[in-house]
């Protein structure tokens, strides 16, 4: 017999306030907004719990909620990153926002990456599209000094439609300075003045054949991607323990809930959105 | 304790406890019957062998329900208060009962509890009412529930006629029976065999041993395109479950409010994504989510069937899907393909 009534409001948001807004992509169709806290409370609160692969509702008061990746690792700043795309009510709203709006935020939501599990392993990302904005979030968490000890090499394939489509750009670009890392970077069709790989996802995966020795691949991107790099990953010799993905579901409550975002027993918000290769090939074909 | 409460003396002691508490009890609405605020003109709807239309979840959670109040000029929040008041909820069907203590390994457990929920759950007393007279949709005995089960109830009362054996089964109803005379060996007797009788009525119509597993291997299989065939997609079997718990929110714009309001997985629109991907693209998938979540899912979140057997998707069916036969035909539908090869 549930006694105690005074707990607080899950559904309520975390009021927010945009501090830099601007398009990631040339086609318009990606906005990058960072938001810092109104309170500093909440700030605390969310920086206890967060961890790289988490997600946030983000609130247009009057339009609703859309689940969104956060794009920043927490030594950034005391701010929260998302990349947004525009696809439906809420998302045009996201867009529309400038600096100094204000908005509503609940997170960070979700497991996120089991970053301890993955102490001393190399680490295979594998982003495609808006999706890779997680593993943007992963891949700056591991970068930062007082990680970088904690992981073994860190490979990082990220594939675009086209270059204009590619997001953190001047960042990335960065990245083939490291002597820490390697990046490759591709895009689906060749075009003028792109010295990277030209081709699909899977195929640059098994062009450059991580290898699967003390390694983990984290794969995010559309399902088409997901779908022919997880057998790429496979036939390279990754267990399906060491192979990683994130989900996407339509979500409202983002808190195990409200029911719709449930793969069998396992529901995406709560039990996700990271699951192993070999977890998901526990659960039924309901994706 | 055991009390015996006499028919004729039933609303005066509403009346009397209706001082202090807030009584919902099931009173005629149209062909229906609903939980509906006793007053000094209420006829109570007792005597209907069948249950009320909605269930008693939308006593705890509202079909719809403000959950919280904005300002988009000033970007003001306010969480809405959970509404709490002293109720009892008069003639409460044990499997009514049952489904609100699984209502409350969602609402009320864990991470996250809804403090609505919480708050109207705590304050809330429910007096059962026992099934004398099962209905022909009524299926309880096979879903670990009963006629006369006790889950959930603070107090059950079984018809005899001219009195109701009242059994209080928590310390805090005890005070509003205290002054009724005890019940004798003899009408607990009488009350016995009538709650045996009851049972007996309702002989088991599926074995649940197994029955998950049995399910979980035919998820890909084709019988759910044959289950689904006659499906209308209309949402009613869950919107009338008292199991079923999906909610959507919304934000109702003009009147700075967001509001959570029931949902179903019998919607097309309730899993398709802003990709326009989606998981459950026909009636097949959304009526396989339906009677897996409740028949395979409920047993891994909280180690319980999430049906109580009410009978109310069979009821108010509009194309008389019965979820007995579907769960009878998926769960053999392993063995009969066997059989055919």
């Amino acid at each position: 017999m549930p006694t105690n009534p005074s707990v607080p409001n899950p559904y309520l948001p975390t009021p927010m306030r945009v501090l830099r807004a601007y398009f990631e992509s040339t086609d318009r169709t990606l906005k990058t907004l960072e938001l810092s806290f109104e309170n500093l409370a909440d700030k605390i609160a969310f920086f206890k719990k967060f961890n790289p692969g988490q997600f946030c509702q983000l609130s247009v008061f009057g339009k609703g909620e859309s689940p969104l990746g956060v794009a920043s690792a927490a030594w950034e700043g005391d701010f929260v990153r998302f990349t947004v795309q525009r696809m439906g009510s809420v998302t045009k709203a996201l867009h529309e926002l400038k600096p100094g709006d204000t908005l509503g935020m609940r997170g960070p939501l979700g497991n996120g990456f089991p970053l301890a599990d993955w102490k001393g392993k190399n680490l295979v990302i594998i982003g495609g599209g808006c999706a890779f904005s997680t593993l943007y979030a992963l891949t700056k968490h591991v970068q930062h000094p007082q990680n970088r000890p904690d992981f073994g090499q860190l490979t990082v394939i990220y594939g675009a439609r086209s270059s204009g489509l590619c997001m953190y750009k001047h960042d990335i670009q960065s990245w083939y300075q490291r002597d820490d890392m390697e990046i490759h970077q591709a895009i689906d069709v060749p075009e003028e003045n792109w010295d990277h790989h030209v081709g699909y996802v899977p195929d640059v995966v098994r062009q450059i054949a991580p290898s699967p020795d003390n390694a983990v691949a984290i794969v995010c991107g559309p399902p088409i991607m997901t779908k022919f790099t997880l057998p790429a990953l496979v036939s390279l010799g990754f267990p399906p323990e060491a192979i990683f993905t994130s989900l996407e579901k339509r979500m409202k409550c983002g808190l195990g809930k409200c029911g719709r975002c449930n793969i069998g027993s396992k529901y995406i918000c709560k039990d996700g959105p990271v699951f192993s290769l070999a977890e998901l090939n526990a659960l039924p074909a309901d994706i | 304790m055991k009390y015996l409460l006499p028919k004729n003396e039933l609303y005066s002691r509403l009346a009397r406890w209706s001082a202090e508490y807030s009584i919902l009890a099931p009173q005629k609405v149209g062909e229906y019957s609903e939980f509906l605020p006793f007053t000094a003109q209420s006829e109570l709807c007792l005597q209907e062998p069948h249950n009320t239309r909605y269930p008693a979840k939308a006593l705890f959670f509202p079909q719809s329900e403000t959950i919280l109040k904005y300002n988009r000029i000033s970007g003001q929040l306010e969480s809405a208060a959970p509404e709490s008041q002293k109720r009892i909820v008069f003639g409460i069907r044990p499997c009514d009962a049952k489904a609100v203590t699984l209502l409350d390994t969602v609402f009320a457990e864990g991470d996250n509890q809804d403090p609505f929920w919480l708050a109207r759950r705590a304050e809330t007393f429910l007096i059962g009412l026992g099934c004398h007279e099962p209905c022909a949709t009524c299926f309880c005995t096979s879903t670990e529930s009963g006629p006369f089960h006790t889950e959930g109830l603070d107090a059950l009362l079984t018809d005899l006629g001219e009195v109701f054996f009242v059994e209080t089964l928590s310390e805090r109803v005890e005070a509003l029976f205290s002054e009724l005379s005890p019940a004798e060996a003899a009408q607990q007797e009488i009350a016995l065999a009538v709650q045996a009788a009851a049972e007996k009525s309702l002989p088991k119509v599926f074995e649940l041993d197994g029955i998950k597993e049995k399910l979980d291997r035919v998820f890909d299989k084709e019988i759910w395109a044959e289950l689904s065939q006659s499906c209308l997609g209309c949402g009613i079997c869950t919107f009338l479950c008292p199991t079923c718990f999906c909610f959507d929110l919304v934000d109702e714009a003009q009147r700075g409010t967001r509001v959570r309001n029931w949902d179903t997985c019998m919607y097309r629109v309730y899993s398709l994504e802003a990709s326009a991907h989606n998981p459950r693209p026909t009636r097949r998938e959304r009526t396989r989510q339906r009677l897996m979540h409740k028949y395979s899912y409920w047993w891994e979140h909280a180690g319980k069937l999430g049906c109580t057997g009410c009978g109310r998707c069979v009821r108010y069916c509009p194309v008389g899907l019965d979820i007995r036969a579907m769960i009878k035909k998926a769960s053999a539908y392993e063995s009969e393909a066997q059989h055919a090869n």
